[in-house]
């Protein structure tokens, strides 16, 4: 929707078309080096399927490396956000389809990226056996099932909790689906959907070395990119070319923040829900750029804008001529269910079939990985948060420290734990421990950011009167944690446990199990089981492991989780 | 009423023979006259009133409403309302004047007392020849028309909740209605039912004579949250109804900044909801609303969530484009807890009752527009409602057919200290007041004012009387004791009167070791209330059992604990909650 009126902008005059020229160069740049990374990938993908591509290790090779790996990426989440779009509308849509749809996001939100593997790579080859494009494929839903769930779950919750008032005047001014979905329902969403969107990518990230170079029964699959790269190296012992790819992806890492996410973050402050103007707000120049550049809002007013206009209207006018359902698309609706249900019940059928035939030891190891994993995944959580309650409080009780520490901590936190393994693995060998230890840190590097980052906000939010009342008593460093601190943080620290534990069962297949100077290094865990069982394609044992491991997840969420999250939201509750 | 009359009444009223429309009525007994009278518009009746001879007016007084009795009487010169006065049979007189509040009454007093020099009264009368004739309009066919709706909810038991029982309603061309009713009376179901934004569970609304659902109505809703799009502008705002409608984007432009320029948001087109004050934020809601020239425009408690200087201000704004035809809106249907408002803006109002929900009084307010809140009229309005919406027996028609279940008894949504300070505030004004007046000193809603009355009368601390409250002697007592006694008494009053502070204590002593999950009462209060309902009955009971001492509440387990009795000794640890 353009500006009501456009005062004296249209007039051309030289001095500032030269500005404005000036101004728009990074943008031209910009465009031009999309158009040159997209040219170079099209060419890859056409290429014939190399299923085993060498990775070089020298430095020079990284950029193409880099490429790839963004690329596979990007594409992974522009499918996640179809997916989730269409998925969550559904859900929140259709009564009927929710009772089904959201099980089985709970379920599939559950399962580790790994296990997933084996079925999408053999269809995904079956599709296109002569083309690079089909690994590549099963590379991107691979990395599509870690990013999903938790952005369609945003996305569905969001929408089941627009104010009623508001769904109210979308019904009685008539707005048709689309414009109810533009104007409304995304918007409620966008908020929510940006920080799992960062939560997703930031996991296709830690997931990257699994994805990219994996070994599927006897076929050994690489393609080109960081994660590969940082695999080869680590696998080569080559410190340098570790480094090195260390240090590229935490380059693009802090890159796409700065370029992607920053200016999202900003410009989606608007479609915050509040109905006064908040103090602070997150500022991007980048976005200013954005704003401010003429070619960039000239090519939206001529192609945006105007089909949007069109979209809206055509879609406003059906609504307006056809009233009800229409018959065809309930008989469509009905035929669909029908045929999930079969789906369902025929991959049951199968599932048990399988899972009949696994062998007693197979059972006992999936069943003691289960229990080590558990305590592993609980110590880690109690490490993390030994360490990250004190510091997180001391930093969030000083603003003006934590206004320097949170930008760090977050670059900290961007950068993926499993890049970084290589380098703590080396160090603990050297120093003589096994990967036992060596997972736990692993699961600690890339869970602890979580509850860090709680706790700061927590802390911070603790109203300065309360404090005062603390310091008018006189309480005690005990006391004061006690009657305050802790139960002030609580709400928070509950959310950044939830999260945490989430993440560390998904990574314990990671940590669990880890190829390293041509020698495989593993300790005992559920993890370790799935890994072992993709590696030597014993699908009956990865089945096996995945249930066992969705059905701990699930039950450790309803039975702990989530009644510390109702008493975080009702006692613990304080309101401003 | 007998048609062959009223067809002859309103016959000539179209040639213009008012006298013999007036002996129409004359024939009449005054109950079917002041019914048939009461059908006709308020300028008909004014003009027929004014040419009757003192007794039949003196008759009619005493059988029409007083209130609009009063209104009517005012439409005669002084020295005739004194004649009628001084006609009606002393019975009916006193009940006439006891019925009044103290400003109308004293008015009334005022104006008889000082009667002019007769004869100033003919020049009055000489006027009465030139009346028009009266065209002779079909009764106007209704916008909507909502045949006996209902609407029910699921229990958690599965049983039906009735929350809207069978009510027949119209609304008609060039009325403001509004529907007035305690909260969570289910008026802003009522509303929505009539918008078309939920059907009804049985009955059937109909639009221009056609099922509801099969046309499109062109309405417009005002909400109380002002349901505002954040993220788009304000003209972006007004631009999504019309956008919806397929409007193209000059002529979308064009009549939404027509549309927000006439209410005042000239300017602003740019600015984002949030940048707006919660008068203006509202206003961008009415252009919204009005760019669609909706045929009514609903309102669903419009100005609540707005200070008192802007609800007023905005209200004078919107009456100002009603009453000067600006708007192309050709009924305003207005929910309100507010009797103000409802008197300030309806041209008609109805009430509601609830539990379930149901129509207690339709009536008019003839007061012209703009109204001024301090006349005796508009006192007399506000003084009906309190009347109205106190006293559960003023029910005006049939009781309902079915035999409904005896209802348990509701809790009122008081706190004790609220009714000790009402109770204080009556005994210092002698122990009498009317209850507009109560509200006005304590600046209370009557929402929020309502249940603490209710809850003086349920513990007999206080009755209510035609729109007046009146403290008993216990009341009196409670109102000049020191808070320990006041506990005692709270206890005694609530244990003799509560059903469910009753059922609770006996529970409590019965049991072995003196305590009772709360889950219980719940259980027991599921069948009778909704669920929003249960939570605020138990709420109530928990403030009224600790405050009279009956027993604590452990939060942690959800249980009730039977509380000893406050003896002097422990006292002073009593004194400090």
């Amino acid at each position: 929707m353009a500006p009501p009126v456009e005062p004296k902008s249209l007039a051309w005059s030289p001095s500032s078309s030269l500005s404005s020229l000036l101004r728009d160069l990074p943008i031209v740049f910009a465009a031009l080096a999309l158009l040159f990374s997209f040219l170079s990938l099209a060419r890859y993908w056409a290429s014939p399927v190399t299923a085993q591509a060498p990775i070089q290790l020298n430095p020079g090779a990284l950029p193409r490396y880099a490429l790839f790996s963004l690329a596979r990426i990007i594409i992974a989440y522009a499918f996640s956000l179809m997916l989730t779009l269409v998925y969550a509308y559904v859900a929140a849509h259709n009564a009927r389809a929710e009772r089904f749809l959201i099980p089985l996001l709970d379920t599939l939100q559950s399962i580790p990226v790994l296990s997933f593997l084996p079925p999408v790579m053999v269809s995904m080859v079956a599709l296109f056996p002569t083309r690079q494009l089909g690994v590549e494929l099963g590379c991107i839903l691979l990395i599509l099932t870690g990013q999903v769930w938790n952005m369609t779950f945003s996305v569905y919750a969001s929408m089941k909790s627009i104010p009623r008032e508001m769904a109210e005047a979308a019904q009685t001014y008539r707005l048709s689906w689309w414009q109810r979905f533009i104007q409304l329902e995304l918007p409620y969403s966008a908020i929510g959907l940006v920080w799992n969107s960062m939560m997703s990518v930031a996991g296709g990230w830690f997931f990257l070395m699994a994805c990219e170079m994996f070994v599927l029964e006897n076929h050994d699959l690489r393609l080109p990119g960081l994660g590969s790269y940082l695999q080869t190296a680590a696998n080569a012992g080559d410190t340098r070319a570790i480094l090195w790819g260390v240090v590229v992806m935490v380059a693009v890492i802090v890159l796409m923040d700065q370029v992607v996410w920053r200016p999202i973050i900003a410009w989606s402050e608007k479609f915050k829900f509040e109905q006064v103007e908040a103090s602070q707000t997150p500022h991007s120049p980048v976005l200013d750029l954005l704003r401010r550049s003429r070619i960039l809002s000239r090519t939206v007013r001529a192609t945006v804008a105007p089909a949007r206009e069109t979209l809206t209207l055509y879609f406003g006018r059906q609504h307006a001529s056809s009233r009800g359902g229409r018959g065809w698309t309930k008989w469509i609706a009905r035929l669909l269910s029908v045929a999930a249900l079969l789906g369902v019940l025929y991959a049951i059928a199968k599932m048990t079939g399988m899972l009949a035939m696994l062998s007693r030891p197979e059972l006992r190891s999936i069943f003691v990985g289960a229990g080590a994993t558990f305590l592993r995944v609980e110590f880690t959580l109690l490490l993390a948060g030994l360490w990250t309650i004190p510091v997180g409080v001391y930093i969030g009780l000083r603003p003006r420290l934590a206004a320097i520490a949170q930008p760090i901590a977050q670059v900290a936190a961007s950068v993926p734990a499993t890049a970084l393994f290589p380098i703590v693995l080396l160090f603990l060998i050297r120093l003589g421990g096994g990967l036992g230890i060596g997972s736990i840190v692993l699961l600690l590097l890339g869970t602890q950011w979580y509850i860090l980052f709680n706790v700061i906000a927590g802390a911070t939010a603790i109203p300065t009167d309360l404090k005062e009342v603390c310091d008018v008593f006189g309480l005690g460093r005990v006391e004061r944690w006690r009657r305050l601190l802790l139960p002030g943080i609580f709400p928070y620290l509950i959310t950044g446990f939830v999260t945490a534990s989430g993440g560390a069962w998904n990574a314990s297949i990671v940590a669990e199990y880890f190829r390293f100077q041509n020698q495989t290094f593993s300790t005992t865990g559920l993890g370790a089981v799935i890994s072992h069982a993709t590696d030597s394609g014993n699908f009956r044992v990865l089945l096996g492991a995945t249930v066992v491991m969705a059905v701990i997840v699930v039950t450790v969420n309803r039975l702990l989780w989530r009644p510390l999250y109702a008493l975080a939201n009702t006692r613990f509750k304080l309101e401003g | 009423m007998n048609p062959p009359v009223t067809e002859k009444l309103r016959a000539s009223l179209s040639q213009g023979k008012w006298d013999q429309a007036v002996a129409v009525l004359q024939r009449l007994d005054p109950d079917a006259a002041a019914d048939l009278l009461m059908s006709l518009p308020f300028e008909q009746q004014q003009l027929l009133f004014r040419r009757m001879t003192p007794d039949l007016a003196a008759a009619l007084v005493a059988a029409l409403p007083y209130y609009h009795a009063y209104v009517l009487l005012h439409a005669r010169p002084v020295d005739e309302m004194s004649a009628i006065v001084d006609r009606m049979n002393p019975g009916e007189r006193l009940q006439f004047f006891d019925e009044l509040p103290e400003e109308a009454w004293q008015r009334l007093m005022d104006e008889l007392a000082e009667k002019p020099p007769a004869g100033a009264a003919r020049e009055g009368g000489a006027a009465l020849e030139e009346l028009p004739a009266v065209s002779r309009a079909a009764p106007a066919e209704p916008i909507i028309e909502a045949r006996h709706i209902e609407k029910s909810f699921e229990r958690p038991d599965g049983g039906q909740m009735q929350v809207i029982a069978p009510t027949d309603l119209s609304v008609e061309a060039g009325e403001i209605v509004a529907l007035l009713g305690p909260s969570g009376s289910g008026k802003s179901t009522l509303l929505r039912i009539l918008s078309g934004l939920t059907p009804p569970s049985a009955g059937d609304v109909l639009w221009h004579g056609k099922p509801l659902a099969e046309s499109i109505p062109n309405v417009a809703i005002v909400f109380q949250s002002f349901a505002l799009f954040p993220w788009l502008t304000v003209l972006e705002n007004v631009e999504v109804p019309l956008l919806a409608r397929g409007m193209k984007h000059e002529e979308r432009h064009r009549r939404a900044l027509g549309t927000l320029a006439s209410v005042g948001l000239e300017g602003f087109e740019t600015a984002y909801p949030k940048d707006l004050s919660g008068g203006m934020k509202q206003r961008v809601g009415f252009a919204r609303a009005l760019a669609v020239e909706p045929e009514i425009l609903f309102m669903d408690e419009p100005f609540s969530a707005l200070d008192v200087l802007t609800a007023e201000n905005l209200r004078g704004e919107l009456m100002e484009l009603w009453t000067g035809k600006k708007i192309p809106t050709k009924s305003i249907f207005l929910v309100t807890h507010n009797i103000e408002e409802a008197v300030l803006l309806g041209d008609r109002i109805i009430v509601l009752g609830r539990n379930p929900a149901r129509i207690r009084a339709d009536f008019r307010v003839p007061l012209p527009q703009p109204r001024d809140r301090h006349s005796a009229e508009f006192l007399l309005y506000v003084d009906y409602i309190y009347k109205l919406i106190t006293q559960p027996e003023l029910q005006p028609g049939p009781p309902s057919e079915r035999p409904a279940k005896i209802p348990y008894q509701m809790l009122p949504h008081a706190r004790p200290g609220g009714i000790a300070g009402l109770l204080e505030l009556l005994n210092d004004h002698g122990g009498r007041e009317d209850l507009y007046h109560v509200a006005e000193e304590l600046r209370l809603e009557v929402d929020d004012l309502l249940p603490i009355v209710e809850a003086t009368a349920l513990l007999g601390f206080a009755k209510s009387d035609k729109g007046d409250l009146e403290i008993t002697p216990s009341g009196k007592t409670f109102a000049e004791a020191d808070i320990l006694a006041r506990r005692t008494q709270f206890r005694d009053a609530v244990l003799a009167n509560v059903t469910l502070l009753q059922q609770m204590h006996r529970a409590l002593t019965s049991k072995s070791d003196h305590a009772m999950p709360v889950e219980f009462f719940r259980d027991i209060l599921d069948e009778h209330f909704a669920a929003l309902e249960v939570q605020r009955q138990i709420e109530t009971a928990l403030h009224w059992g600790r405050y009279g001492d009956i027993f604590t509440y452990d939060p942690e387990t959800d249980r009730l604990l039977l509380d000893q009795p406050v003896s002097s000794a422990d006292a002073g640890s009593a004194r400090l909650h």
